[in-house]
């Protein structure tokens, strides 16, 4: 409703660009974007991006209390105006060539007795009709239904009135109206009923909203409310029905018009205007007097009413289009979303859309969706193709996940390649890991070698214990190869420091300690600066520098190599020599670190390799075998202390070389883990722990259980089994008992209890297939009381899984595609049953059932069974 | 305040539907402030009149006679006005009664003011001798009955009419226990008119204008109000004419209504004055040769019943000291 003084505004019903703001006169206003040609000078800003231009301006109708727009396409610009004396009067805004609109224009409908005019309401589908409520008048009605189309007005109007109205043209002037409803009550607000064109919805002063059908104008369904404003029906739910009274929105429900369905929460001043928003569902606008709020009902997900106890969930929220700027009123754009325009008593206006709240997801993959209005972004990660950007973690464990990384348990190494062979930390950490299981395999085969249980242990335990627990070093002096030339370089040897070397990789079990093996291999990954080093650091410069030459001869050779082989053929133990004082100089410049470092040894003072010791590029496990080979026993464990904690400082997986799989291994995973969030190595490597104290250690487990979920969310629950069964192999205790048994119908007893007498171990399902009786029994029957088992809803078969014992007498006569080396029964055979109305079958013939049906497949029984399953219609994103 | 719980839901038919009488809650005083004395009550008049926001009066009623000013308000209105000589207040409070919903199909005419009511309240209550004080507007009638009657009042329409009672803005169904010992049996005798009737020869209108533009007649309404009629010599021009100075202006719930002769509606601008079919002029009865007091009854149904029998549409305004009736000349 509106204040003669306060404007109100009014969205054309069709041309989305225009609306009106009605105060003592008419203003047509057209909307469009900033600096585009319409805006032209002159244009009033309502947005960063819009500004509206006055179009046409109607100062022809005083004493304005309501106006409607007329709601068809033609005439366009054809407004109702209902006026303080009742009088109801059609105008127009701009030029119209429309002759209707001519016709129509000026025409006046007046009550028989004045008084105001409250409220206008065009009927939605016979648009010559146009109801009108007034304020009381004696036992005079307050609804007139005028038809605009009327072109007489059959009682002939008194020569007195006329001269009192000071009307001239009696020809436009109807008073005869169509129909006239509510006799002696007042009509505070009205609407037609979208439902059925000939229902209208009126609120009245004597506190009711009543319902009138014009096919029967003398019977009426009301209802005694307070709250007989605004009566506005829903445009997305045509049963709904907002009203109000001073404060309070009531939301009625015209299939229950008793009481309202709810009322929202009061507010400390009047309501001046409550509005469904027409783009989106159930979203109700609410203004109070002298607010610069405008007040959100979300009621989305209001339940329809079933019960009386039902609270309706309504979201509520406040929005301020023009920050400290009182509203007059405002009105919802009629098609672009959640867009308004609101003007304040001054007619400033503004043109404002309200934001949607967004609500945000991320996917167990990496994408990540976001939902604003009807939009739906969805964000996922770039595959650049190698590109600048690393991949997530979460992606890479995935694609890991996929290629099997982890599960290769014979060459360990090997998972480095099935997780993509491009870190280097990784390829580190599989190698070391390889080392240590080979040499203790080397251990274990060797029965006779002595004091083989602190071996073991002490294998695990890294390169820095094992380095502690050395003894019965030797220093020796040996000559470069290929020359008798002794050197000054003092080498160590000792049991434990060759063991260490084993562990890095550079000499194999056994005996001897022979590097020649490891050079042949680097040579066939073409790792020709690291094979020409440690071919150096054996004291071999003729190997060395044939490796050189033959790294520049190999396909993609790098020429330089022939410089450097040369460079180090001119080697010379002369302190004074011109060669060690270019080199020790150059070598600073060359790119390559193993090429450095192997200037750095040549050239460095015997006892001080600080420059081999501290080069970070070279490969952690070279520099502590090498560290291994020429520091004595008091710099040797000092060296691997600082670098072990360097290690478990930045979380580097070569590291593990020194700690391994102890608890400071441990630590050392943990700040891995911190660092890259990567707990699929973490787990697959500490469950290789040597000790159950290391798995058990509350970080293990936890990182285990993530990874876990991890797979389980990306339904990945093949892998998630897989590694389940990796895992209750490394470690044992992790298996679960079993925590569902079937037991027989008729004796009481596990099915599968009764064929062994230990505790049951093994996960859950597989429980029932494993019946392998001694005594030879059908499947079918309860190994107990050999009464038959449940029959199969489905194909009414007695249900019962074989186990490869009985499938060899080949008696199974449908389950003979069976491999016979399968322990277990496939899964099709296995017994599944619905928790709530515990019918079941086959699951293979259950899943096939409930992929087409949604009910229980037992005769009568309405049970949705796999819809309480809140897993059972995911399917599994990994394929066996 | 919650919307009121839901007290009935009904698919009704109207014709059958029993006529409705609201008591509402207003407890009114009646006064009369003399000609002489207007001056010292302007200042509460005009807020009562023009400032309805200054003020918690809810009914206001201020008709000017060649004899006085009648004021009928409520207690909020009343403490406006001060305490002077020039000021006398009838004894009792008086309550209003409003007939709502009227009967008849919607086809048919409905008479206009108090000949609608002359026969099912105005004659009973005559009846019981329960003496009414008559306050018709362009919304509607009130009849205004003294507090201490209203056992009776009720008692006596109960037959006829659903009673509701307005008690803090809500309206509730009044019961009238039925205390009829002691209520003494009708008389159902003839009622001749006896009190003499004089009829000015200016024309009256009853109007209303819209309360926001209130404020732009504001002056007029002054004006007319307190200074028009004010001179003696004036006063004896109209007098010599055969015109009578009658002007009546009542604030109620918001609703503005308005009495004068044809001569005060042309000093008012087009389209401000609520005219419509209706507009027609109205012929004025004044009723009384000697002050009527407050005790006779049965004066307005003298007057109302015949115009009842025949049907012919009157207002009716009871002031102080004389009573108005305002009849269609379309039927004289």
């Amino acid at each position: 409703m509106m204040g003669s003084s306060k404007p109100d505004i009014l969205w054309s019903p069709h041309h989305a660009d225009r609306y009106v703001i009605c105060d003592s006169e008419l203003s047509l206003y057209r909307i469009g974007a900033v600096g585009t040609s319409e805006a032209k000078a002159g244009a009033l800003l309502l947005s960063e991006e819009t500004a509206a231009t006055l179009l046409a301006i109607n100062s022809d109708t005083p004493y304005m209390k309501c106006v409607a727009w007329y709601p068809k396409h033609e005439p366009e610009c054809l407004l109702a105006v209902g006026q303080a004396n009742g009088r109801v009067v059609l105008t127009s805004l701009g030029q119209s060539h429309n002759s209707k609109c001519k016709e129509l224009v000026g025409k006046e409908f007046v009550p028989k007795h004045a008084r105001q005019c409250n409220t206008l309401a065009w009927n939605p589908v016979d648009s010559n009709w146009l109801a009108a409520g007034l304020d009381k008048h004696r036992a005079d009605f307050s609804v007139l239904i005028w038809d605009i189309s009327s072109k007489y007005s059959p009682e002939a109007v008194p020569a007195e009135k006329l001269r009192l109205s000071g009307d001239a043209d009696s020809g436009m002037v109807v008073t005869k109206p169509l129909y006239e409803l509510g006799q002696n009550d007042a009509c505070l607000s009205l609407c037609w009923l979208p439902r059925d064109h000939q229902k209208l919805l009126l609120a009245g002063m004597h506190r009711n909203l009543a319902i009138f059908d014009l096919r029967n104008t003398s019977q009426k369904t009301f209802v005694n409310t307070k709250a007989i404003q605004g009566v506005t029906v829903d445009p997305y739910f045509q049963d709904r029905v907002a009203s109000f009274f001073e404060g309070q929105v009531a939301i009625w429900d015209l299939r229950r018009f008793e009481k309202p369905v709810f009322t929202l929460t009061e507010q400390p001043k009047p309501l001046t205007k409550v509005a469904w928003c027409p783009t989106r569902m159930g979203l109700l606008a609410t203004l109070t007097r002298d607010s610069n709020v405008i007040r959100l009902y979300d009621m989305q997900h209001a339940p329809t009413p079933i019960g009386d106890e039902t609270e309706p969930t309504i979201i509520e929220r406040g929005v301020q289009p023009c920050s400290e700027n009182v509203i007059s009123s405002f009105a919802w754009h009629p098609s672009t979303q959640n867009r308004m325009v609101v003007v304040s008593p001054n007619r400033a206006m503004s043109d404002f859309t309200v934001f949607e709240r967004i609500s945000l997801a991320w996917s167990s993959t990496t994408s990540l969706m976001w939902a604003c209005g009807r939009h739906l972004y969805e964000c996922t990660e770039e595959s650049t193709g190698g590109g600048a950007a690393e991949k997530d973690i979460a992606t890479k464990m995935r694609e890991r996940a996929q290629s099997r990384y982890g599960h290769d348990t014979v060459q360990l190494w090997r998972n480095h390649l099935l997780a993509g062979g491009t870190d280097p930390q990784l390829r580190s950490l599989w190698y070391t890991l390889h080392y240590i299981l080979h040499r203790l395999s080397q251990y274990t085969e060797d029965l006779e070698q002595r004091q083989q249980g602190s071996k073991q242990s002490l294998i695990y335990s890294g390169i820095k214990n094992i380095i502690k627990s050395s003894s019965g070093t030797t220093e020796s002096r040996r000559c470069w190869k290929g020359s008798d030339r002794p050197t000054d370089v003092a080498q160590y040897h000792s049991e434990e420091r060759s063991l260490a070397l084993q562990l890095c990789g550079w000499i194999s079990c056994g005996p001897d300690v022979d590097v020649e093996p490891f050079l042949k291999s680097l040579e066939q990954e073409g790792e020709w600066e690291r094979a020409a080093s440690v071919a150096l650091f054996n004291l071999d410069i003729r190997r060395a520098i044939q490796i050189l030459n033959k790294g520049a001869s190999a396909e993609k050779g790098d020429l330089n190599l022939n410089v450097v082989a040369m460079a180090l053929s001119g080697y010379t133990d002369e302190k004074t020599s011109l060669w060690r004082e270019m080199c020790s100089s150059l070598r600073l410049q060359l790119k390559k670190p193993y090429l450095c470092v192997m200037f750095a040894f040549l050239t460095s003072e015997p006892g001080s390799y600080d420059a081999v010791l501290y080069e970070s590029r070279v490969a952690v496990r070279d520099r502590v075998a090498f560290a291994c080979m020429f520091l004595n026993d008091n710099q040797l464990p000092r060296y691997i202390d600082k670098l072990t904690n360097e290690m478990k400082e930045v979380g580097n997986l070569e590291g593990i070389l020194l700690t391994g799989l102890t608890k400071d291994g441990v630590d050392l995973m943990e700040s891995y883990v911190d660092r890259t969030g990567d707990v699929q190595t973490a787990s697959f490597c500490m469950l290789r722990g040597s000790t159950p104290e290391v798995v058990k250690d509350p970080r293990v487990q936890c990182w285990i259980e993530n990874y876990r979920n991890l797979l389980d969310a990306w339904r990945f629950w093949h892998k998630r089994a897989e590694f389940d069964i990796h895992r209750s192999k490394l470690d044992p205790s992790s298996k679960p008992l079993a925590q569902v048994f079937v037991s027989c119908n008729f004796c009481g007893k596990s099915i599968s209890f009764s064929c062994s007498a230990m505790p049951h171990q093994g996960r859950g399902f597989s429980q029932y297939g494993v019946s392998g009786s001694p005594t030879k029994s059908k499947v079918t029957s309860c190994p107990g009381c050999r009464k038959p088992l449940p029959r199969c809803a489905l194909c009414l078969m007695n249900m019962g899984t074989p186990v490869s014992a009985c499938t060899g007498t080949g008696k199974s006569d449908e389950k003979v595609d069976l491999p016979r080396d399968k322990k277990l029964a496939q899964f099709n055979n296995w017994f599944t049953w619905c928790h709530n109305c515990r019918h079941g079958g086959h699951a293979g013939h259950m899943l096939s059932w409930f992929r087409d049906h949604s009910e229980c497949p037992v005769s009568a029984c309405t049970c949705k069974c796999m819809q309480l399953d809140t897993t059972g219609n995911l399917q599994p994103s990994d394929n066996v | 305040s919650a919307p009121s719980p839901p007290k009935k839901r009904c698919t009704t038919n109207e014709k059958t539907q029993k006529m409705e009488l609201h008591i509402l809650e207003h407890s009114l005083k009646v006064a009369s402030i003399a000609k002489e004395g207007i001056q010292i009550c302007t200042h509460g008049l005009i807020k009562l009149a023009f400032l309805p926001s200054k003020t918690r009066c809810k009914f206001f009623s201020l008709t000017e006679t060649p004899e006085d000013y009648t004021i009928i308000v409520d207690e909020d209105g009343f403490k406006e006005l001060p305490q002077s000589e020039y000021l006398s207040v009838a004894d009792a409070t008086w309550l209003a009664l409003n007939v709502v919903s009227g009967g008849g199909s919607a086809a048919s005419s409905q008479p206009i003011g108090v000949t609608k009511i002359a026969k099912s309240v105005i004659a009973p209550l005559a009846d019981h001798n329960i003496s009414v004080f008559m306050l018709s507007t362009y919304q509607t009638d009130f009849i205004l009955v003294r507090e201490r009657d209203l056992p009776m009042v009720m008692h006596t329409l109960s037959s006829e009419f659903t009673l509701l009672r307005v008690v803090n803005g809500e309206t509730v169904a009044a019961n009238c226990s039925g205390v009829t010992n002691g209520f003494v049996k009708p008389k159902l005798v003839p009622r001749p008119i006896i009190h003499p009737l004089s009829s000015p020869s200016n024309m009256f209108c009853v109007t209303s204008l819209d309360p926001d533009t209130l404020p732009s007649v504001a002056t007029l309404l002054m004006d007319v109000m307190f200074y028009s009629g004010g001179g003696k010599e004036m006063g004896a021009q109209n007098e010599d004419s055969g015109h009578i100075r009658f002007f009546s202006f009542s604030l109620i719930e918001g609703y503005i209504s308005l009495v004068m002769d044809e001569q005060t509606t042309r000093r008012f601008p087009n389209n401000v004055l609520f005219t419509s079919a209706s507009g027609e002029l109205w012929k004025m009865v004044r009723i009384g040769g000697q002050p009527l007091g407050f005790d006779e009854c049965g004066i307005v149904a003298q007057i109302s019943e015949p115009l009842a029998t025949a049907d012919i549409p009157a207002y009716y305004i009871s002031t102080f000291k004389f009573d108005h009736a305002l009849v269609s000349t379309s039927l004289c």
